[in-house]
């Protein structure tokens, strides 16, 4: 089998790992990639990366501790989770296309922030506090629910929230939380 | 014995360095923490969040969100084993009567905080009915101290449960006190000075049901209730 054949096979296989869900979270593990593709795994992943770059995606690598790495080791990147991600931001009309209302998504922005300031733990009840400010109770309650089930955060059995593994995934906390709190409130219309 | 308190102290120091590399660790990490650029101080974030509309923080999150791809599918592996399956599947009816013979498990008693938890209570809508009931108490108790069932027995049982199920929070937080009289047999309520917790306290059990929540309803029978307590 000639060299590019097998690379081309090795690239579908990539694509395959990473695009269709084969366990409860979507991605693969660095481990599992290796495991597939061989020991220069990460070569294939970059050449599958160009052949994203095409479509407006991108691979995401999540590490472990959740912290970014600029030379990771091996071992750093067998732990870390592969994601596909979209390769620019939405835009607002793109976003109400996905059944998110604005409410919505200003709730799971201001519980991020705050979750993130607080050094990525809150206690529910604060979270609950502060977005009470701007929305009913009933919302509220149905909104952060619906963010603990798909991922965006996470809770445990004291009423910590946490981020989530979507959240790791899918949102730039250093950009959101820089967004907000960089930025100067509009005037309220008359 | 020289050699083992030369061990004792080669243990020691080993703890000793273990020790210091952990802390040389964990400070490691709060270092990357900081410079990774999520540290920032929490009180100007809420104080944005408080400020910002809506449509700008929703904008923001749209400035920072890249959604995930990914497809659910079904593999030919999966569609054999959900044919096996199917197979051996039995009928609803038998497995029903595969349910009905299997043992319930036995009834147990859920306290506020297992309710709680189970999310089937919400603890601030259970705060705000003790809050509420606390007021209305402050207000009626004005006059001087109440009789106990006058206050707490409604037009319905789950009510009248609720408000002596909340009674007994607020006298256990010491905003409320009971006075007993054995010999009249009659339990009275007022609120107490201090807010503070009692402790030490005793309890007092006070017992109610369906039977004797009907013959208080009607204030004829109430006395005779309380006698018969």
């Amino acid at each position: 089998m000639s060299e590019d054949v097998t690379i081309s096979r090795k690239l579908k296989k990539a694509a395959q790992l990473l695009l269709f869900q084969h366990h409860r979270l979507p991605g693969a593990k660095g481990w599992e990639l290796r495991k597939v593709l061989g020991k220069d795994y990460m070569k294939i992943i970059k050449l599958l990366e160009r052949r994203l770059e095409e479509l407006g995606l991108e691979i995401k690598i999540v590490y472990e501790d959740g912290l970014d790495h600029q030379t990771p080791t091996d071992e750093d990147l067998e732990q870390a989770r592969f994601y596909v991600i979209c390769k620019s931001p939405l835009q607002i009309g793109e976003a109400s296309l996905s059944g998110w209302r604005i409410d919505t998504l200003a709730v799971l922005a201001a519980a991020l922030a705050y979750i993130t300031s607080k050094q990525g733990r809150a206690t529910r009840r604060e979270v609950e506090d502060l977005l009470r400010e701007k929305f009913p109770d009933w919302k509220i309650d149905q909104d952060l629910n619906r963010f603990i089930r798909r991922g965006y955060l996470d809770e445990d059995e004291e009423g910590n929230l946490y981020i989530g593994w979507r959240t790791r995934a899918e949102i730039d906390r250093k950009t959101l939380v820089s967004i907000i709190a960089g930025s100067s409130p509009q005037p309220q219309q008359p | 014995m020289p050699q083992w308190k030369l061990l004792d102290e080669l243990l020691m120091d080993a703890e000793a360095l273990k020790e210091l590399s952990l802390m040389v660790k964990l400070q490691s990490d709060w270092v990357k923490r900081r410079a990774s650029g999520l540290f920032i101080d929490p009180f100007l974030v809420e104080v944005k969040i408080k400020l910002l509309g809506k449509e700008e923080l929703a904008s923001a999150l749209l400035a920072a969100w890249r959604p995930l791809i990914a497809a659910e599918q079904l593999t030919p592996k999966r569609l054999s084993e959900a044919l096996e399956y199917w197979r051996v599947l039995l009928p609803l009816s038998q497995r029903m009567k595969e349910l009905e013979a299997a043992q319930f498990p036995e009834e147990k008693t859920l306290s506020v905080s297992e309710l709680i938890k189970l999310k089937f209570l919400s603890e601030r809508a259970f705060n705000e009915e003790v809050r509420k009931l606390q007021e209305e108490l402050a207000e009626a108790s004005k006059g001087g101290p109440l009789d106990y069932w006058k206050f707490v027995i409604r037009d319905t049982y789950e009510e009248t449960l609720l408000r002596a199920y909340a009674l007994s929070f607020i006298i256990s937080n010491g905003h409320a006190d009971l006075i007993i009289n054995p010999v009249e047999e009659t339990i009275m309520i007022e609120m107490s000075g201090k807010q503070m917790q009692k402790k030490g306290g005793k309890s007092v059990p006070i017992s109610i049901n369906y039977e004797k929540w009907m013959a208080m309803r009607n204030p004829k029978d109430r006395t005779e209730g309380i006698k018969n307590e």
